[in-house]
């Protein structure tokens, strides 16, 4: 019985087939540097899932022409946009049913350094194996182009998040990240359902790492990077809105207050109204574009998307 | 014989069709149970020519039920030891099938009883009705199928089986639906032909216990073996036996071709014997549930290469399943005989006379109601237009008596010949300006191709990759009168546009040799085929 039982422990370390989900729009370029890098890995995913979000570019000719010669690309094209929200909750549900044991999720411009993803496949694993607790994702260091660190991919730590943290073995427990290099286990979208597809775009991995992190904390991998290919490396912060940004932010605003709603009652969402009125004064961002964001709060309390269980 | 001899002798039936029928029955048990003792109850079923067996797992004993009018006697074949675990099994021989039968088991087709009123008043309403209740089973499909392929999943920690060392040549298992006549069914017989070139034996199996009318047709070789799975063996029962075929066999391949039990039976297969290769062939994605290309994408995970005959499907696999890059494209063409087949069409704007054919089997999905009912208006068109209007319709099926009843209720007698399914169909669309094809789905249909290499235009309803043969402005939609209007509204725009017909001549030209320039199914399975014919024995 002793030997079935180590058996048994084994066994939950070795079931590591992977499956990588990385939603695209209209970026084929960065796209096939992603899938390049991907090639690249120590540890390369056994399924490449990409969910094309309707491009109207060659992602489609590019993709299929990629996929043919190497059997681990899947390729999921959605009937229309339904921006990122809707790609990773598509892909997670395919790559889910694909039978994959571990899920790496990712952005079509987030290039992973070769060993991104054994890091992150050995810390997930190691953590468990020392420590008993299974960490219900694991996040890469995402920098951008220059190096720095990736101001809007800056995961949240929890209160006590030195816990474990040990020569070598740095891993800071973290309650919230972004959807560019996180590993998420099956049992942990067994047990949390899938990220709100209804969300559209912005705040949906916020909220579904949190969601995931009821279980157990995520952990934050400093030795796994990825490179964030962005225009530029800003924050996601109300004191940033312009006319040409508006849109995400009022999707985000939307997506925030519904969530802290959900969580937190109607308290939560006036501390973070309050809180996205100063940091618009302190960016001296117009009235107009002020009252969108107020608009879009007001939206979130009324907005109840459901969450999609497996 | 050895078996027969103490047994009452059988009164109109020889002694030879039950010996062969009992000797089937005993092969395939033998193979599926090697280390027990067998105990066979044979009864012979006159009212059927269709098989049953049942099968328990040890000394079953006798119910007076299959001790009737049809039993013939018990055969036991002892066990390798005396402790052998024993199994019963009881099978119902079919009677021979009559000549009729070995012709058309099909029954003349008859409208739906409620709505027989509806086809003898207006046979179009009939059809209208038809289609519009399939398109909204269509709808449903999705919801009540599962479209996504199952998950596989597996570690390194159990060390896999291992082939047995056999000293036999490789072999491959071909599984069928049926050996019937049917474009799967043609491939089928082609592969198991490819197969043998390449040097491997063949077993052929089929799911579904029809007489098996195209069995002649196998190779007549001791590499080919037909087992009688689809009379004698339960398909619950298929993956022990194919595993216990591959071990004894030496099988290295397992090619599908729209066979369900063998689909079942992939978890077995590819988990007791890994090391062997599954691919499938497919063809059509049906109405109702996407037929044989959904199940074998459900199932796609426990295949190793998807072998499609056209594009539509590759998108199918795409598209439901997100499978690429193991789907590979081979035509049902052949090189020899269609390279350079190309001769130039006949139809000329204006001319006098106009010859249409419509060739295919007389079954629903060719819809030959619509084909009189088409052949009916371009009657009056021609009259319209002074154009001696001639027609061929080639095919048999159900449907045969309701065509020709239709036929001689518009009066079409003395301008539609009716012709039997052998005609010289390459000679006919040598004389035909026009083929029409209003099926309600097909894959990709060849006579297609074949009527553009011999100078027919072809005319089909925008169906599965139809599009692929033919162009945009020739195809016509679905909708039964639809199809009809629009059909008639193109031979219009053929006979008095000349632009319009040089243009339509020139995408046809394009489309055939596009299609020529695509590998070919042998292209792309013989290399398989030879690749495990030199793996060891």
């Amino acid at each position: 019985m002793k030997k079935l039982l180590c058996l048994l422990d084994d066994v939950v370390t070795m079931l590591t087939k992977t499956s990588a989900v990385i939603v695209t729009f209209n970026r084929a370029a960065k796209l096939m540097k992603v899938l390049d890098a991907l090639q690249c890995q120590t540890r390369r995913p056994e399924i490449i899932l990409v969910v094309d979000n309707a491009s109207t570019d060659e992602t489609r000719e590019l993709v299929v022409a990629r996929a043919k010669e190497d059997l681990s690309i899947r390729y999921l094209r959605l009937p229309k946009n339904v921006g990122g929200a809707g790609g990773f909750h598509a892909g997670l549900k395919a790559a889910y049913d694909l039978g994959a044991d571990y899920f790496w999720i990712s952005d079509d411009d987030a290039y992973p350094e070769p060993d991104a993803i054994e890091k992150l496949l050995q810390a997930i694993t190691s953590f468990q194996a020392d420590h008993e607790w299974r960490p219900s994702f694991a996040c890469s260091r995402v920098e951008w182009v220059d190096g720095s660190l990736c101001e809007m991919n800056t995961p949240r730590t929890v209160w006590d998040w030195p816990r474990f943290v040990r020569p070598g073995k740095a891993w800071a427990l973290v309650d919230s990240a972004s959807f560019v290099s996180i590993l998420v286990p099956r049992w942990a979208v067994a047990a949390h359902g899938l990220p709100i597809a209804d969300y559209f775009i912005w705040f949906d991995d916020a909220e579904y790492t949190r969601r995931l992190s009821r279980s157990y904390p995520g952990i934050f991998v400093p030795e796994s990077r990825v490179i964030h290919d962005t225009p530029d490396n800003r924050g996601v912060n109300f004191g940033l809105v312009d006319e040409k940004s508006l849109w995400k932010f009022r999707y985000g605003a939307r997506n925030e207050a519904s969530w802290r709603r959900r969580e937190g009652g109607l308290v939560n969402v006036i501390s973070y109204a309050y809180g996205a009125h100063r940091q618009m004064k302190g960016g001296n961002v117009p009235g107009k574009l002020r009252r969108e964001i107020y608009r879009a709060i007001l939206r979130g309390m009324a907005f109840h998307p459901k969450i999609v269980r497996i | 014989m050895n078996h027969l001899q103490q047994s009452t002798p059988l009164v109109q039936k020889s002694t030879d069709y039950i010996s062969r029928e009992v000797t089937e029955a005993i092969s395939i048990y033998k193979c599926l149970y090697p280390g027990c003792e067998l105990r066979f109850i044979f009864r012979i079923d006159e009212a059927t020519i269709s098989a049953t067996a049942t099968v328990s797992e040890g000394r079953a004993p006798l119910h007076v039920d299959l001790l009737g009018a049809g039993y013939l006697g018990q055969v036991n074949i002892p066990g390798p030891h005396d402790a052998s675990p024993a199994v019963t099994i009881s099978i119902s021989i079919p009677r021979p099938p009559l000549p009729s039968e070995r012709r058309q088991t099909d029954t003349p087709w008859q409208p739906q009883r409620p709505l027989r009123f509806i086809f003898r008043m207006a046979p179009m309403l009939y059809e209208q009705i038809r289609y519009l209740a399939e398109m909204a089973r269509w709808r449903r499909a999705d919801k009540s199928h599962r479209t996504s392929s199952l998950p596989f999943g597996g570690s390194a920690l159990f060390s896999k089986p291992r082939a047995p060392a056999t000293g036999k040549r490789p072999a491959i298992l071909v599984g069928m639906h049926w050996l019937e006549v049917g474009g799967a069914e043609k491939l089928g017989l082609d592969t198991i032909r490819w197969a043998r070139e390449a040097g491997l034996r063949v077993f052929v199996v089929a799911s579904v216990p029809e007489l098996q009318r195209l069995k002649g047709q196998l190779p007549d070789s001791p590499d080919v073996t037909f087992l009688r799975l689809d009379r004698y063996l339960p398909h619950h029962l298929w993956p022990r036996y194919v595993e216990e075929l591959v071990r004894a066999e030496n099988i290295r391949l397992i090619h599908i071709h729209h066979c369900r039990p063998l689909y079942d039976a992939l978890p077995h297969i590819r988990t007791a014997t890994p090391w062997v290769k599954v691919i499938d062939s497919t063809h059509i994605v049906e109405y109702a549930d996407g037929g044989y290309p959904r199940i074998s994408g459900v199932w796609s995970n426990f295949i190793d290469m998807h072998h499609v005959i056209s594009g539509q499907l590759e998108d199918y696999y795409r598209d439901k399943f997100l499978v690429v890059g193991k789907v590979r494209l081979g035509r049902m063409l052949d090189r020899r005989e269609d390279a350079g087949a190309l001769s130039g069409f006949r139809l000329q704007a204006g001319q006098k006379s106009l010859h249409i054919s419509f060739i295919g089997r007389l079954y629903y999905q060719k819809r030959p109601i619509i084909v009189v009912e088409t052949f009916r208006r371009l009657s009056r068109w021609a009259a319209d237009n002074n154009v001696e209007l001639s027609g061929s319709l080639v095919g048999e099926g159900p449907f045969l008596p309701a065509v020709q009843r239709l036929i001689q209720r518009y009066g079409l007698q003395d301008k539609v010949a009716l012709l039997p399914a052998d005609t010289d169909v390459p000679a006919l669309l040598e004389r035909s300006d026009l083929m029409l094809l209003p099926s309600n789905n097909e894959g990709l249909a060849l006579v297609c191709y074949e009527a553009i290499g011999r100078g027919c235009i072809p005319l089909s309803t925008d169906v599965g990759s139809q599009y692929e043969v033919v162009p945009a402005d020739l195809l016509v939609p679905l909708s039964p009168y639809d199809t009809v209007r629009e059909t008639l509204g193109i031979v219009d725009r053929l006979w008095r546009d000349p632009a319009f017909l040089a243009r339509q001549k020139q995408e046809l030209t394009a489309a055939f040799s596009k299609l020529g320039r695509d590998m070919t199914a042998k292209e792309i399975l013989m290399p398989i085929y030879e690749e495990t014919a030199l793996s060891a024995g």
